[in-house]
C-alpha cells in the first residue's frame, strides 16, 4: 500500500472524479472525461490544466482522420500521489472506526 | 491537513472514486449481444463443415469468413471502447485472464468432445448439434463471465493496482 499524504489538489471534487477516472485507464478521451465527470469543455481544459501544470496528467493531442482528438493519462507522479491520497482517505476512515468496503 | 477531513467526507471522496473508477470498467464489458454475434458464427461454420464434407474450398471459405468475423467484432467492441478510455491491463491480472482461458476452455472442450462423441456412435450432423451446445454455452456462460471479470477488475483497483 502507498504512504498516506493528503493532495489538495487531487482533492477538489472534480479533479478528484478526474483523477480517479484515469486512474483506472491507460488513456482516456476528453470527451469520455467530459462526460463522465458531467463538465464542460472549457472546465474540464481547466482542470487538466491544472493537473498537467503540477506534472500530474501528460495531454496528448492528435487526430482520427480529420478530427482532432484529446487524450489524458495519469503521469506517474499523478499515480503516485493518487495512491497516497486515496491512502490518506482510507487511514481518515479506518481512524473513525468505520470501513468503506468494495463494491 | 488529512486530519481536517472528517470520516464521513472521505467516505464520500473514497465512494466517488469508485464510482467513476466503475465507469472506466464497464467500458471493458462485453455486451450481450456479442456472445449471440459469436454464437451465430460457431453454429454457421460448423453448420457449414457438416454440409460441404466434401468440399474442402467450402470449408476454408467458411473458416475465413468465421475468422473475419470474430476479428471484426471483437474489433468492433474492443476499438470502440478504447476509443473513448483505454483501461489498464493490470486491472485484468492473472485471475482474468484465468477465467478467460478458462470460458474458452470450457466452450472449445465441450463442443469439441460432443462432436466427437456424436461422430463416433454416427450420429449427423455431428458439428452442427455439438456447435449448438456451445453455442447455448456461449450465450449463456459468456455474460456470466463479463459479471466475473468485472468484478475482478473491480477487486483490483480497490486493491490499487
Amino acid at each position: 500500500m502507498a504512504a498516506a499524504r493528503f493532495d489538495e489538489l487531487i482533492h477538489a471534487p472534480t479533479r478528484l472524479a478526474i483523477v480517479a477516472l484515469l486512474a483506472a485507464s491507460e488513456w482516456a478521451e476528453f470527451k469520455f472525461i467530459r462526460d463522465s465527470v458531467g463538465l464542460s469543455d472549457s472546465a474540464l481544459s481547466k482542470q487538466l490544466t491544472t493537473l498537467e501544470r503540477a506534472g500530474y496528467v501528460e495531454i496528448r493531442k492528435g487526430f482520427v482522420g480529420k478530427r482532432p482528438r484529446t487524450s489524458a493519462r495519469l503521469s506517474k507522479a499523478g499515480r503516485a500521489a493518487f495512491e497516497r491520497h486515496v491512502a490518506a482517505l482510507q487511514q481518515v476512515l479506518a481512524g473513525s472506526g468505520a470501513s468503506l468496503l468494495p463494491q | 491537513m488529512s486530519e481536517q477531513v472528517r470520516p464521513d467526507e472521505a467516505a464520500r471522496a473514497l465512494a466517488d472514486i469508485r464510482q467513476h473508477q466503475r465507469q472506466v470498467i464497464d467500458l471493458a464489458m462485453l455486451p450481450t449481444w456479442y456472445w449471440w454475434v459469436v454464437a451465430a458464427l460457431v453454429v454457421g461454420l460448423s453448420a457449414t463443415v457438416d454440409a460441404a464434407r466434401q468440399r474442402p474450398v467450402v470449408i476454408a471459405l467458411a473458416a475465413v469468413a468465421f475468422t473475419l468475423g470474430i476479428s471484426g467484432v471483437t474489433g468492433l467492441v474492443v476499438l470502440g471502447a478504447w476509443q473513448r478510455a483505454q483501461w489498464r491491463n493490470q486491472l485484468l491480472g492473472r485471475r482474468g485472464v484465468l477465467a478467460i482461458l478458462g470460458f474458452v476452455g470450457l466452450a472449445v472442450g465441450t463442443t469439441l468432445g460432443i462432436a466427437f462423441a456424436l461422430q463416433a456412435v454416427g450420429v449427423r450432423p455431428s458439428a452442427t448439434l455439438a456447435s449448438l451446445v456451445g453455442a447455448a454455452l456461449l450465450i449463456t456462460g459468456g455474460p456470466v463471465l463479463t459479471r466475473i471479470l468485472r468484478r475482478i477488475m473491480l477487486d483490483n483497483q480497490a486493491r490499487g493496482r
